[in-house]
């Protein structure tokens, strides 16, 4: 099903800040999202509604909105808070939208680094019976994950190699203060090799979007439509899946490219940011979504397909292996692929980028997964 | 443009108790969610989407426990997202099922969720960690001292006392024994509570909520699909929120940006619906509420908050049976958060007990005629309000 109205991404922020930033999580969180409502062109007081996702587990605190409401300007305001993934809050805003009783709305997520163990926080998200003694964090999840799609495409590690040091060499563009930390990753699980994945890092992202009649008003030329929305989870227990799919996924790209009336993806789309937990992961996405075949990856790798001077460019920011800020990384795909629309990607822009996609995946082994189509026209369900 | 009329369709609770032993917490979502599918009379292919929800994971001890619940409201595959405002995630959840479905994305959705709030430990532990960690946590603060200091202040502006924070207390019990699924169902009269151990002044345990454990669950439906499907149907006509300061000081003293005797965001929200259901007068307009009070002195403010009496002017309201089953609005006739509190779906309770009433469904605990209701739920440190208008 369509949406009842279209929304568009008319402001962006992305804070990458820096290991010794001596701001704290609030004022950070109060400067992301100015910077967002200066790139809109507005004031707060011009936001109807917010929604934010954040993670109680990483920020040390129980209903971990509650701190962020001030910074976001939620005091007096409609605030919803999604805390299963980043990218939901983008999603939750968008339906809040098309429901025709917001006009605009404030996107926000951020994930800390303060945390003693990140690896430890995340076993906390297994269940405490049979799974929590397992040593599963994320990380061992991309593992698993890598270990299966593996098991079933020989060859592919070499290819997760070098798919690798795409991203890396987008990565030292678009934040490369953040890329330089990836080999600093530490102990990795097999078969994820150093300058595969990146160190968790701190960071928050921000978006305002708002609906067609509110573009329409303002004039507002300058933005990325959301064309295409789909989202959807797998099963919550690691062994009820088939690592080597991603059952969600297909779920989320059918309902995105209805929408968005997309049947050839190749075609349609100039630009992709995917969420690469690992370049495998990487490899297993641009499958279901319909730009590398299994059976052609190893060509695609070699003729650059990948790289982001192709026809079709992937991950241009360097993705999640350049930089890493664990729970809001899905929401920053949906910000950097909007700027590439917008032109306003700065030193990683594709050259007359006009379509592109968003995927974002959270939680074990890609668990949760989104598909975002922005285009820099309105196109397919209620256009 | 208007927003497209959205139908409550099915409804699902557990008996609430402290424990349940016999019943995981997936198995408790499960329970709610086969109820609410029952009464539905819908199969898992019919529903769209799930809003899950869960308010602080630490109180279920698994990190985004609502993984854990995917397979229990059939979500796999399918659009599924978590709502967490604190007290308030189960009313925000129902108002975010509302937006899958006015948005157009879904014809049909399920939102569900379940607590073991009686086998945390503590809930107070687990809730002191909502509050800033160098500046409020070390108080040690809690949701009572919190809402205890509400009721001094409300106690010092509009002249509450003790006895009438027990005699709202005998209320709700009264009601509660006639619900089969409140926690707390046994009668106490105001000796009673005045006898019971002081908590936080002037808070005794009777004037507290039980931790509770249990599930809920609602289905949503689009009008297209209920005309279709010739549903037996209720509807949401309003939905509201609105969010006061994070921090206890900044209600207090001479800089204070809200006072903390009142519920002015509260206020905001429940006008925010009022205004979208085309209610211009709730003391006439409102037959039955279900206001999240988890505290006796609580009710006194929500009760003006959403406009069934003027600001200070509800303690004797209360004592006159106004808001007594039999009363002119009824306030609580499920017996209310003072005595059932999971608090994961403790706000969808509201919101599901409304729409019981002007369902004409309540069984024992019905209001004569009810065809309009309200349903609030609170959450974070009396921060977050979302607001639900309920029609037959």
């Amino acid at each position: 099903m369509g949406l009842n109205r279209k929304t568009a991404v008319i402001g962006t922020a992305i804070a990458a800040p820096p290991p010794d930033d001596p701001r704290s999580l609030e004022e950070l969180l109060y400067d992301v999202t100015q910077a967002a409502l200066i790139d809109a062109g507005m004031s707060i007081e011009a936001i109807d509604g917010i929604v934010v996702g954040s993670n109680d587990q990483f920020d040390g605190r129980a209903i971990s909105v509650m701190m962020a409401s001030g910074s976001v300007g939620g005091v007096d305001r409609d605030i919803l808070s999604t805390p299963s993934a980043g990218e939901h809050a983008f999603v939750m805003a968008t339906l809040r939208i098309a429901s025709g009783l917001y006009e605009t709305h404030l996107v926000v997520s951020w994930s800390p680094t303060e945390a003693s163990s990140m690896a430890e926080t995340q076993r906390l998200g297994a269940d405490p019976y049979f799974h929590r003694k397992l040593p599963l964090d994320e990380l061992a999840g991309a593992a698993l994950q890598a270990n299966s799609i593996a098991s079933a495409t020989p060859g592919v590690h070499d290819l997760a190699t070098r798919i690798a040091e795409l991203n890396l060499n987008n990565g030292s563009h678009a934040y490369p203060a953040a890329a330089a930390q990836t080999a600093e990753a530490g102990a990795l699980p097999w078969p994820l090799r150093d300058g595969m994945v990146s160190a968790p890092a701190t960071g928050a992202v921000a978006l305002v979007i708002a609906s067609e009649n509110y573009v329409a008003a303002k004039g507002l030329t300058n933005i990325a439509w959301v064309n295409g929305m789909g989202w959807a989870t797998e099963s919550g227990y690691l062994g009820d899946r088939d690592l080597n799919q991603a059952e969600a996924l297909e779920a989320a790209r059918d309902r995105a490219y209805a929408d968005a009336g997309i049947t050839n993806p190749l075609e349609t789309l100039d630009v992709v940011e995917l969420t690469d937990a690992s370049p495998y992961q990487q490899l297993l996405v641009s499958e279901v979504l319909g730009l590398s075949a299994r059976a052609d990856w190893e060509s695609d790798v070699a003729t650059g397909i990948f790289t982001k001077h192709s026809a079709l460019a992937v991950n241009p920011s360097g993705g999640v292996a350049s930089f890493n800020p664990v729970f809001c990384t899905g929401l920053i795909r949906i910000a950097e692929a909007a700027n590439q629309v917008r032109g306003t990607a700065g030193a990683h822009q594709v050259k007359g980028a006009k379509n592109a996609l968003a995927h974002a995946a959270s939680g074990f082994a890609m668990m949760y997964q989104s598909v975002l189509i922005l285009g820099d026209q309105p196109k397919g369900a209620a256009a | 443009m208007t927003a497209p009329r959205v139908g409550i369709i099915g409804i699902g609770q557990s008996p609430f108790t402290r424990r349940r032993d016999d019943a995981s917490y997936p198995d408790l979502v499960r329970e709610a969610v086969i109820g609410a599918m029952r009464q539905a009379d819908l199969d898992f292919d019919a529903i769209d989407g799930t809003v899950y929800s869960l308010s602080p994971d630490a109180m279920v001890g698994i990190g985004n426990a609502e993984t854990l619940g995917v397979d229990a409201v059939g979500g796999r595959n399918k659009p599924f997202l978590r709502i967490n405002t604190g007290g308030a995630t189960g009313i925000s959840s129902v108002a975010a099922a509302y937006y899958h479905v006015a948005s157009g994305a879904c014809d049909v959705v399920l939102t569900a969720g379940a607590d073991k709030v009686g086998e945390c430990g503590d809930s107070q532990t687990v809730l002191n960690k909502i509050w800033d960690p160098t500046y409020e946590r070390q108080l040690p603060h809690g949701t009572i001292t919190m809402l205890a200091m509400s009721g001094i202040r409300y106690q010092h502006k509009y002249g509450m006392t003790e006895e009438d924070m027990a005699r709202v207390v005998v209320k709700n019990r009264k009601h509660a024994a006639l619900n089969p699924n409140a926690h707390l169902r046994t009668e106490v009269t105001v000796d009673d509570v005045m006898a019971s151990r002081m908590i936080s002044w002037p808070i005794k345990l009777m004037d507290c909520c039980p931790q509770s454990s249990g599930g809920g669950a609602m289905v949503l439906a689009s009008e297209k699909f209920i005309k279709q499907n010739k549903l037996d149907v209720v509807w949401i006509t309003g939905v509201g929120h609105c969010t006061e300061t994070y921090y206890q000081g900044d209600r207090m003293g001479t800089g204070q940006t809200a006072d903390h005797a009142d519920a002015y965001a509260l206020g905001k929200a429940c006008w925010r619906s009022y205004k979208m259901a085309g209610i211009t007068d709730p003391q006439k307009q409102i037959d039955v509420a279900e206001l999240y009070a988890p505290f006796s002195n609580t009710e006194f403010h929500s009760i003006e908050a959403a406009g069934l009496a003027h600001v200070g002017q509800s303690v004797p309201m209360v004592n006159e049976g106004r808001f007594s089953i039999g009363g002119e609005i009824p306030v609580n006739p499920s017996g209310g958060t003072l005595c059932t509190n999971a608090i994961a779906v403790t706000a969808m309770i509201r919101v599901a007990e409304v729409a019981l009433q002007v369902w004409g469904k309540a069984g024992g605990h019905q209001v004569k005629g009810a065809k309009r209701g309200i349903a609030t739920g609170n959450g974070g440190d009396h921060q977050f309000f979302g607001t639900v208008v309920v029609e037959a």
